[in-house]
């Protein structure tokens, strides 16, 4: 195999001119790598003085911030592994140290007084980065491609969220792929706004540090409010991201402003491309994108496979997800399940998950069965057709697959998000998000009637609930990559979606 | 500033949110989020957009102040101080 990135990072200096920028509302601070680095072998020679180094496993809950990547490549440098935790979702008391086996929890949680020992305020890495780092020479580590750097925790559409400890091998796979397609280079500026505790977002801190491009870390309270003056040359994003991003620019164009000038003011005047996934992006809002002269590229994968197929400037195709990254294969099973073969899998099976999970979807040879459905054209671009578990099986024995009858009512503009149920025989029944503001019941209304128009007979919609208000990562009903959790909106418009009376109704 | 503040925030709220309601009927005490289902990422387009109106520097607020804004008025509140001191 190649040469191993996160080996490299940990041990070497950059010399390059990289620099990382750490922006929110209100603050903006940028330091060279190499001086990154020097501090994070700082923060990794406090970690040894607090008894941390090879196996032990550290938490970090907080929003984020430069101590967050500071604390996440120290890790790497005393070979611990790092256990990311979304802020909101979780607390930073000893039942989340004994649960997860955390031997240090950092947090930006304000701490009560009868705290657990062992959980610190992450302020304190900003105190162990200006230490002296000399001691740390004297132990080098070396990571092994099957050995964990992390443990990631899939966003929960049910329950305790899975947690899923990330091969080095399948990062080192994933980066060296992403960078064969889209050649990030000194001059580069990749933005990121997610939450760090999703692995993915820490992989473009890894790039700038193996290859010299800059990274700028924000988020997603902040991002509209830094990203035309951090000037970024891509931005990691998801399609909700760009969704509200197009209505932005729409109303600006709508005002006679130039499309282009448009973009500028929102993005910055260095785009090279947007890069989206994580959940499908509607058609319109790529081809706005499109006509608005900004390349965006849609990719697939998930928690358990890493980035797996990815349009990009060499093959694109519209209407698809890209083509396998090298090391990655898509396979198509019987029953049309995209599974995932990869030459350096992320694992073998969760570490935290409920008796099944791990066999229902890892299975032998590093294929992991995603539960999508999908179909891969005679080129090799592979197409989404919906979820396997979201498939209706209707009492004439028809299959309806929920998905693109979904993104039909979502494409009318009228609803921000859409999910379907079959609660009974009668018909299927909309949950819809609404747009923020008043809701227009009449326009939802005529939305109804076109998506029916346009669908089979056994895809219509008899109800549609407006849910009481816009499904948000806040209210528990959109994963942190903005995806809707459908057993959640469920279970909290369950009366409504049984009730025959309630909803607006399909004529 | 080409206009009094509370006009220019009552514009560009009703800028941000999809069926763009008259500006004059929007309640400065309504909770953004619950009344007008502003998403986070919509309320800092709609600071942005404010301050560039009004010409006031984004940098005078943080992610709290933000957190803070829950209402129209609140938001309007937390700009005043800047524009006055502008003269």
């Amino acid at each position: 195999m190649t040469e191993s990135i996160i080996n490299r990072i940990i041990a070497a200096r950059p010399s390059h001119d990289g620099a990382i920028t750490v922006a929110g509302l209100g603050h903006r601070s940028t330091m060279p790598l190499a001086e990154f680095h020097d501090r994070a072998r700082a923060v990794a020679a406090g970690l040894r003085r607090r008894g941390i180094g090879a196996g032990d496993r550290v938490g970090i809950l907080s929003a984020n911030r430069l101590e967050w990547v500071l604390l996440d490549l120290a890790a790497l440098m005393v070979k611990a592994q790092t256990a990311g935790f979304e802020p909101g979702k979780f607390s930073p008391d000893a039942e989340l140290s004994e649960r997860y086996g955390l031997d240090l929890l950092y947090t930006d949680v304000r701490l009560p007084d009868d705290v657990p020992a062992r959980v610190l305020p992450i302020s304190t890495i900003a105190d162990d980065a200006q230490e002296a780092a000399a001691a740390l020479d004297t132990v080098p580590v070396e990571w092994g491609a099957t050995e964990c750097t992390t443990v990631k925790f899939t966003s929960g559409s049910t329950g305790v969220p899975k947690g899923l400890e990330a091969t080095v091998g399948s990062i080192d796979s994933s980066l060296h792929a992403v960078q064969s397609l889209f050649d990030h280079r000194p001059g580069d500026d990749i933005l990121t706004f997610l939450p760090l505790s999703l692995l993915q977002q820490r992989y473009w801190l890894y790039s700038a540090l193996y290859w010299g491009h800059d990274v700028t870390i924000t988020t997603y309270q902040s991002v509209f409010a830094v990203m035309s003056a951090a000037r970024p040359t891509v931005v990691m994003g998801v399609p909700a991201f760009f969704d509200t991003a197009k209505r932005h620019l729409e109303s600006q164009i709508a005002d006679g402003i130039e499309p282009a000038k448009a973009v500028t003011e929102l993005f910055g005047d260095r785009i090279r491309y947007l890069w989206t996934g994580s959940a499908p992006a509607d058609p319109a809002m790529l081809g706005f994108y499109g006509e608005a002269g900004v390349a965006i590229y849609e990719g697939y994968g998930l928690n358990e496979t890493c980035i797996t197929t990815k349009n990009h400037p060499g093959a694109h195709r519209e209407g698809s997800v890209g083509r396998p990254l090298p090391g990655k294969e898509i396979i198509i099973d019987d029953e049309g399940v995209v599974c995932v073969r990869s030459d350096h899998p992320v694992n073998t099976a969760y570490t935290y998950a409920a008796p099944g999970d791990s066999e229902r979807m890892f299975r032998p040879g590093g294929i992991v069965r995603t539960g999508d459905l999908g179909r891969v054209d005679e080129d090799g671009f592979l197409y989404i057709l919906g979820r396997a578990d979201d498939v209706i099986v209707l009492d004439n024995g028809k299959k309806i697959i929920v998905r693109p009858v979904e993104t039909r009512f979502r494409d009318t503009g009228a609803v921000a998000e859409c999910v379907l149920y079959c609660p009974s025989q009668a018909g299927l029944v909309a949950v819809v998000s609404p747009h923020p503001g008043p809701v227009d019941t009449a326009a939802i209304a005529r939305a109804l009637g076109s998506v029916n128009a346009a669908s089979e007979p056994d895809e219509r919609i008899v109800r549609v609930i407006v849910a009481d208000e816009p499904f948000t990562v806040d209210n528990g009903l959109l994963t942190s990559q903005f995806k809707p959790i459908r057993k959640r909106i469920a279970d909290r418009y369950r009366d409504r979606i049984d009730d025959p009376k309630a909803g607006i109704n399909a004529h | 500033m080409p206009t009094d503040l509370d006009t220019l925030a009552r514009e560009q709220l009703s800028r941000v949110l999809r069926d763009h309601p008259d500006p004059v009927a929007l309640d400065p005490a309504e909770d953004l989020v619950q009344t007008y289902g502003i998403t986070s990422l919509n309320k800092v387009l709609f600071l942005t957009s404010l301050c560039k109106a009004a010409e006031v520097g984004l940098d005078k607020f943080t992610e709290d102040d933000l957190a803070g804004m829950r209402t129209l008025g609140n938001v309007v509140d937390a700009l005043r101080p800047h524009v006055a001191r502008k003269g």
